[in-house]
């Protein structure tokens, strides 16, 4: 049984200097920050398309694929070449953006999976492509606004549910698979920890909520992932082998999903009903999930 | 050294056998495959130590091979016609970061199976060094020196080599096999001058802000690799006040224009070594006091080599320039034939759809400094596969005689 990690038990030694043009409260510069602290400075970072260039004071050498597609085909070409140097450990790392991994660089992500290259992939997930400013990615979740699923008369923000790319992850048989937020950095670290020490590839996908494109206040980053995790709309886990899976946080009780909803602009005009049907919608995910907790699935 | 009856694509696996490449990632398309076929093969058994990827298309290919570069390795790929265009995002990519990546290509034309060179010809702005073969044993040949000049520290360019689809990938010839210790001392085994490594980050770091706060940085850009800015972490401290965001360009075209003399050596070089030699960027053959020359690419200039001997037991004046590199393209040996010729024939096996033949029109543009010109006809032939059989190049060999001779043009270009 691995030991749970205290807030204390987190690496003093940062990894990212002060300083960087990410917006206020942005979540995805949070969560490379807290990557990096705990995979160490022996990684690199590959970073494509995305606001991540932007997270350029994370002192480890950056590569930037040049291919919007081809975050996976990169780091697959970096690990084979550390290996040939000797060098394996050197934790090939990406911080990668929802849309390079759930929607163009989806083909070459399932790929490298299957090869199981020795890689290690963190998504930040701000749920549509903020960089561009805010289009819909397969990664949004039911009835967001974003700049490409407006609110109209016949429009009611994004009418499919999220793409759940760790399930599908998972069932490519990886050694590790798990999701976490910038809310929980004890619980995000302690899984990186774990593993890096692991070989083969390993994915984490990082609820990173964006104020400018979520439509929050920029000191709420927090307070809107945690509601998300407590209300049961993001939960957190982790699968091993593609088969053991484990949530690693169980609130007592969930709260409800408006509370995490009605502070973000993207969901302010959801109706009753809507608010009901993800409400309805994430409990039954929720227990399923419960369903599945320490045992073997698929 | 032996010899051995083998496909073109058998002799392209042998090359990069030869060279010692540790890294190979390659997807199937017609008619390439075989060369992965072999390569796996030769890894499988031994005799080539290398990871190999079995990618799930050509562009994570292209980007195993440019990441692999980066991290140290000798890389190598392969494709054909719409995997060479399903590839282009990435080629760009490659060329940018200046890797000595090296790619054969079975050129397969992008609108039919049959082989033409629309495949590596759309891929011509990419920055990569583009030469052609015209028969198996140039295949292996060029496949050894394309490292030998892509690692040149002139140089740093991926090349991409291209021998023409089924006619050379399908087709069996004797090939002379070099021994593998002449060519490692011709091509000693790859170690990066440049390897990125975690421990040397804050180093690199304070190096590049000593040489920019020097100011030295606008036209002198510095960074521990001979990349474009954007390669590193170093794009943090790049994005300064007066740096030139053309010096990308500026400095790849530079590189470009040194590989010509790089060509010409490693050629030079190889022909002392293995016996054989291309004519580094153009072979010219039978063209001393010929008055008439036609161009030619790939198998064609094959061809071409019978119908110049016929013609010359006729007593014609007529000789052929087969043009081995397209990128770098071959200026100045197109102003001294075209000091000494009436009139030149282009073969092109391509065509850029709203102007014309691409050969055609380059050599039309080398030789517009010349006081007096020669005539440039050129010819369409082999598109899409088409046959192009002897007599078609003899036709045209006896068309642009005949324009030299009555010094009176019908036609500048003819579809064949």
């Amino acid at each position: 049984m691995r030991k749970k990690m205290s807030i204390r038990d987190i690496p003093k030694e940062e990894a990212m200097w002060p300083g960087n043009p990410a917006c206020q409260g942005c979540g995805g510069s949070l969560a490379g920050r807290l990557v990096y602290k705990a995979l160490g400075r022996n990684s690199v970072r590959v970073e494509i398309a995305s606001c991540a260039p932007g997270f350029m004071n994370i002192r480890v050498p950056s590569f930037y694929a040049p291919a919007f597609e081809g975050a996976a085909a990169f780091m697959t070409g970096l690990a084979r070449g550390y290996k040939l140097m000797g060098r394996e450990d050197v934790v090939i790392a990406g911080l990668i953006g929802d849309g390079g991994t759930v929607d163009i660089g989806f083909q070459g992500l399932s790929a490298a999976a299957e090869r199981n290259e020795n890689i290690f992939w963190f998504t930040y997930d701000n749920e549509a492509y903020m960089n561009t400013g805010g289009q819909r990615s397969s990664a949004t979740p039911l009835f967001a606004r974003t700049a490409t699923t407006p609110i109209s008369d016949t429009s009611r923000g994004k009418a499919e549910e999220k793409k759940n790319v760790p399930l599908i992850l998972a069932i490519h048989r990886v050694p590790y698979v798990a999701t976490a937020s910038v809310a929980y950095p004890e619980d995000l670290i302690e899984k990186i920890q774990y593993g890096k020490e692991i070989k083969g590839f390993r994915y984490m996908q990082i609820n990173s909520p964006c104020p400018t494109g979520w439509g929050f206040e920029p000191k709420d980053s927090i307070k809107v992932a945690r509601l998300s995790v407590e209300s049961g709309l993001w939960p957190l886990y982790e699968i091993l082998e593609g088969r053991r899976f484990r949530l690693t946080y169980k609130p007592k009780e969930l709260k409800p999903v408006t509370e995490a909803l009605k502070i973000q602009g993207r969901f302010r005009h959801l109706s009753t009903e809507e608010s009901n049907t993800i409400q309805e919608k994430t409990i039954n995910n929720w227990e399923r999930l419960l369903d599945m907790d320490g045992k073997e699935i698929f | 050294m032996k010899s051995e009856v083998m496909v073109g694509n058998k002799a392209v696996a042998y090359s990069a056998k030869l060279a010692r490449v540790n890294l190979i990632a390659a997807y199937p398309i017609t008619p390439q495959t075989t060369i992965v076929q072999y390569l796996s093969e030769f890894v499988a058994n031994g005799e080539i130590k290398a990871e190999f990827v079995n990618v799930e298309g050509e562009i994570t290919a292209q980007l195993v091979c440019m990441a692999g570069s980066i991290a140290g390795a000798r890389a190598f790929t392969a494709t054909s016609g719409p995997g060479l265009i399903y590839m282009h995002h990435a080629l760009h990519g490659t060329a940018r970061y200046r890797l000595p990546v090296v790619m054969a290509v079975a050129n397969r034309g992008v609108r039919t199976m049959g082989p033409d060179h629309t495949d590596m010809m759309d891929q011509r702005d990419t920055g990569w060094i583009q030469l052609y073969c015209e028969n198996n044993q140039e295949a292996l040949d060029t496949g050894i020196m394309a490292y030998k000049i892509a690692e040149d520290e002139r140089v740093r360019l991926p090349v991409s080599y291209g021998l023409d689809g089924y006619v050379l990938s399908y087709t069996a010839e004797p090939v002379e096999i070099p021994e593998q210790k002449e060519v490692d001392d011709f091509l000693p085994p790859y170690k990066s001058t440049y390897p990125v490594l975690p421990e040397n980050f804050d180093a690199e770091i304070e190096d590049y802000k000593k040489h920019w706060l020097k100011g030295k940085s606008i036209n002198e850009p510095f960074t521990p690799y001979p990349a474009d800015e954007s390669f590193s972490h170093l794009t943090m401290v790049n994005w300064g006040p007066g740096h030139d965001q053309q010096w990308r360009w500026r400095s790849h075209q530079e590189a470009m224009m040194k590989a010509k003399q790089v060509i010409k050596e490693v050629d030079e070089e190889y022909g002392r070594r293995f016996g054989r030699s291309y004519g580094g960027l153009v072979d010219e053959y039978r063209c001393e006091d010929a008055d008439v020359v036609i161009v030619a690419m790939g198998t064609i200039a094959s061809t071409a080599r019978v119908a110049i001997d016929n013609l010359r037991r006729e007593g014609k004046p007529i000789g052929l320039v087969k043009l081995k590199s397209f990128r770098p393209f071959p200026k100045e040996e197109f102003e001294r034939i075209g000091k000494t010729v009436s009139t030149i024939g282009v073969l092109d096996r391509n065509i850029s759809l709203g102007e014309g033949g691409i050969v055609y029109n380059s050599i039309r543009s080398a030789i517009y400094d010349l006081e007096e010109k020669p005539l440039v006809l050129g010819y369409h032939l082999g598109l899409a596969g088409k046959e192009v059989r002897l007599r078609d190049v003899e036709q045209i060999a006896e068309r642009t005689l005949k324009t030299a001779n009555e010094k009176k043009v019908e036609t500048f270009v003819t579809w064949i």
